[in-house]
């Protein structure tokens, strides 16, 4: 394109010229282009790594399995070989990194000496590559490991041919969860880009982390009692199952259950409340824990694959059970009991209250061939049951037998929830006997039980279950109004200077109860009888551990108007500091007394003792079980106030007690004329 | 002389795209060495229009046209035209991509380095790129054995570039096609040895 005039040489040039400018601008633009190409490539696929961590995050079953993916994505991202994972351990008031082992391109060519060494290398704060990452929390780089002043590992790395390396935290919420660092045989540093990235990575895996925390913290929860901190029930099991398998491969490794249900807990746990139930509870499994410790207590095999051992769980409530593991004879689980009972025998103390409790045990042992752990604990509970039967605190071996037992009183236990609704109790009533003047004072009325079929059955039978199950609550009330509703007719037929009394027993679980006043008062009101005529019967347990509240309960009681005696004097653990503390106005001498006064002098000297100190207290005395004209001289003669026993009456139906009284009344009507 | 059916052999019935990259090496050997009539010569002889630019794809038998009309213009095979192009382009390569080179000290590790950065970085730039890879192994005479297989079967290019290389670090190569598609193998297969005391 000449211009007018040009010289057509000098018009080359210009031409020459201008194409030259057009080819260096389009070079210029094809670099720019270029570069602008890379730049999006590069953000594009570490966007897409973004998105394949944050994919394996949701997905990820484990945390180490994420590390090791997000080791092997970000150096195949980012062209850096070689990945490493340390993570954060609490090391007291600090934290501080250790060796995960998981790594990514860790069998490359070289690189034994660097991961050997990393695998053998912690770090604190401040100190090396993850230690400056441990403490700022931010990513780092060190484009020349073999030049810098802070890498202790530098000696490997150069063995290795390691040059640059960056790392980055996995943070949970602030704090360093973990470490990722990389390597690189070249001379590199990451763009601010790439840090960023790998900055935004790291919060993504410390989610996982942090969720992964919780999961484990609810696994834990799941399978562990949170009062004491112990195995739970199917932690329990589980275990249990996993000894079986093992016996099944190792017929020889033989393991034992024990299982341990504290004696009269429920007493403390009414008496002093739930927080001293808890705290007691907490007391026991530390008493046990402390005994179980593994050294001692179990013959080790090596032939095993693991070693014996010993594992405390809290079942329920007051019932705790221990795996024995490699036990090879019967002794060693008898041994173990035991050590429970002797650690159970000493007192605790529990809110500045003294606390006696002991246990009853169990024991099953694997030689019973069980194939179902469930099975096995069932039948320790069995074996324990046996054990409170025949007088708590001690130990009892699972035998055959037992399942039969625990069938039967299975059985007595739904017919009573029957017995209830059907109305199948009935009360009788023994005589109440002023020995100075031979007149009947009262009644103590007794609960039967008229089951179809079965006839008449007596409390010994039933009384123990029916306090086990909490029976004894809605039965009791009965009893207590029944009594009343029968002694108030009685009043009214055959009216007395002296009304009769009458005597009802009130077991410690009713005596628990925090609206029993409330209870007895309605009674009363109910049946309108003179709540001066009403005795209420509490045995010495019932007094043992929380007095300010059993004080209140009886001054409560004792505001409507009624009367106690406390019952079977002489064969619980008589502390007679009680004695006076409490408004007790009779005193029952218990049965087994009376009935050896012939026998052996001292039962006279105690009897004798007992009504000195009633006398003392301003207390009256009954004496139960006065079954001969010999008995009733003797206490008599031991200045006893009343009696009661077959001599003068056994116990005897209500139409039965009405006749007496009938009679009594024409003798009296005779007499007067 | 070749033909058209000669030049056939050196590429693939089915359609690939070179990239522009490759055309602006070869007018910028060719204009370097003979001038700018040399290359309108070759682009009127092939009929092209020659409008390339790096960023582009152009149909892959533009390549051939233009070596087919070379080696007519230039008395050379086509093995002698894309040999002679591999090593003239190299410092231009050099030039226009310099990290790639200062990153290795010879001429053994530099091609070593194709496959695991400058491909790659090929690719970054170039989606779609369609880069051959080597495969390398030490032969048992201490020679480097590259593998090369490609329907394009451009091993006189490879070796041109191998060669190039060896003169920006101040070497010498011998350059042995034991295995060659070009005489029916499946494969080509190169013997490297080196020669030099490194960088010039």
């Amino acid at each position: 394109v000449g211009t007018l005039g040009q010289d057509p040489g000098e018009e080359l040039i210009k031409l020459k010229r201008r194409l030259e400018r057009e080819r260096r601008a389009r070079l210029e633009s094809e670099t720019i282009a270029e570069h602008g190409l890379r730049e999006l490539y590069e953000k594009k696929r570490q966007l897409e790594l973004l998105g394949e961590i944050a994919v394996a995050a949701n997905e990820s079953t484990s945390v180490d399995e994420l590390l090791r993916f997000a080791l092997g994505r970000v150096c195949q991202a980012t062209d850096w070989p070689l990945g490493h994972a340390y993570v954060a351990r609490d090391a007291g008031a600090k934290k501080r990194l250790v060796p995960s082992g998981i790594w990514y391109g860790s069998d490359g060519a070289g690189m034994e000496a660097f991961r050997l060494k990393t695998e053998a290398t912690g770090f604190d704060p401040e100190v090396g590559l993850p230690g400056r990452v441990l403490s700022t929390g931010a990513p780092a780089v060190i484009p020349d490991v073999t030049k810098d002043g802070n890498f202790p590992r530098a000696e490997a790395a150069r063995q290795s041919g390691i040059r640059s390396a960056f790392a980055f935290p996995v943070l949970t919420g602030t704090e360093v969860a973990a470490v990722l660092e990389f390597y690189s045989e070249r001379l590199a540093v990451p763009d601010e880009f790439v840090l960023r990235l790998m900055a935004q990575i790291g919060t993504q895996l410390g989610r996982v982390v942090e969720r992964k925390r919780l999961e484990d913290q609810l696994i834990h929860d799941a399978s562990h009692d949170p009062l004491t901190k112990l195995p739970n029930r199917t932690l329990f099991l589980d275990r249990l199952g996993h000894a079986m398998a093992v016996n099944r491969r190792h017929p020889e490794v033989a393991f034992a259950v024990l299982f341990i249900d504290l004696d009269r807990f429920k007493i403390v746990n009414d008496n002093l409340g739930h927080r001293a139930g808890d705290e007691l509870i907490v007391q026991v499994a530390r008493r046990l824990l402390a005994l179980l410790r593994p050294y001692d207590m179990v013959v080790r095999s090596p032939a095993v694959e693991r070693p014996g051992y010993e594992l405390l769980a809290r079942l329920a409530g007051d019932e705790f059970t221990i795996l024995l593991e490699d036990v090879r004879e019967l002794s060693v689980a008898v041994r173990v009991a035991q050590r429970v009972l002797d650690a159970l025998g000493s007192p605790f103390s529990i809110d500045g209250h003294e606390v006696h409790i002991s246990g009853s045990i169990g024991i099953a042992l694997s030689a019973t061939g069980y194939t179902a752990p469930d099975e096995m604990v069932r039948d320790a509970d069995l074996a324990m049951y046996r054990a409170k039967a025949l007088g708590k605190a001690r130990y009892e071996v699972y035998d055959g037998k037992m399942y039969s037992m625990a069938a039967g009183r299975l059985q007595v236990e739904s017919d009573l929830h029957r017995a209830l609704e059907n109305e199948e109790f009935v009360l009788h009533y023994q005589p109440i006997v002023e020995l100075s003047t031979g007149e009947t004072v009262g009644f103590e009325a007794l609960v039967r039980w008229q089951k179809p079929g079965s006839g008449l059955v007596y409390p010994d039978r039933f009384i123990r279950i029916a306090e086990d199950t909490g029976m004894i609550l809605p039965l009791g009330v009965w009893v207590l109004r029944e009594a009343c509703r029968t002694m108030r007719g009685w009043h009214e037929e055959f009216a007395r200077e002296r009304p009769l009394t009458i005597s009802v027993n009130l077991s410690a679980r009713q005596f628990a109860q925090p609206d029993l006043a409330q209870q007895v008062r309605q009674i009363i009101e109910e049946t309108g009888i003179d709540p001066g005529t009403v005795k209420l019967e509490i045995t010495e347990s019932v007094t043992m551990g929380n007095a300010q509240q059993t004080v209140s309960v009886l001054s409560e009681l004792r505001e409507l108007g009624v009367r106690f005696s406390i019952d079977d004097f002489g064969t619980g653990f008589s502390s007679l500091s009680y004695l006076h503390r409490f408004p007790f106005e009779m005193l029952k001498i218990d049965r087994s007394f009376v009935l050896r006064m012939g026998q052996d002098g001292d039962s006279g000297a105690i009897i004798r003792t007992i009504v000195n100190l009633a006398r003392d207290l301003g207390m009256q005395v009954v004496a139960e079980g006065a079954e001969t004209e010999a008995h009733v001289a003797q206490l008599k003669k031991l200045h006893c106030d009343f009696a009661q026993g077959y001599f003068f009456s056994r116990p005897v139906e209500a139409e039965a007690v009405r006749g007496l009284l009938a009679g009594e009344r024409r003798e009296v009507g005779l007499g007067r004329d | 002389m070749f033909g058209w059916a000669a030049l056939d052999c050196y590429f693939a019935p089915v359609r690939i795209w070179m990239k522009g990259i490759v055309f602006n090496l070869l007018e910028e050997v060719v204009i370097r060495n003979y001038g700018d009539d040399t290359w309108d010569e070759l682009l009127t002889r092939t009929g092209l229009d020659g409008a390339y630019t790096s960023l582009g794809s152009y149909p892959d038998e533009h390549v051939g046209e233009l070596v087919g009309a070379a080696s007519g213009m230039l008395g050379l095979t086509a093995g002698e035209v894309l040999r002679w192009f591999g090593q003239e382009a190299m410092p231009l390569l050099a030039a226009r991509y310099p990290v790639f080179f200062s990153s290795q000290t010879s001429t053994r590790p530099f091609l070593l380095s194709v496959n695991g950065i400058i491909h790659p970085e090929v690719r970054k730039i170039y989606p779609g790129a369609d880069v051959p890879t080597f495969e390398f192994r030490d032969g048992l005479d201490g020679r480097l054995m590259m593998a090369y297989r490609s329907p394009r079967r451009l091993c006189a290019l490879a070796q041109g570039f191998a060669e190039g290389a060896a003169a920006h670090y101040g070497e010498r190569l011998e350059f042995e096609h034991v295995e060659c598609m070009l005489k029916g193998d499946e494969r080509c297969l190169c013997a490297i040895s080196f020669t030099g005391d490194g960088r010039a």
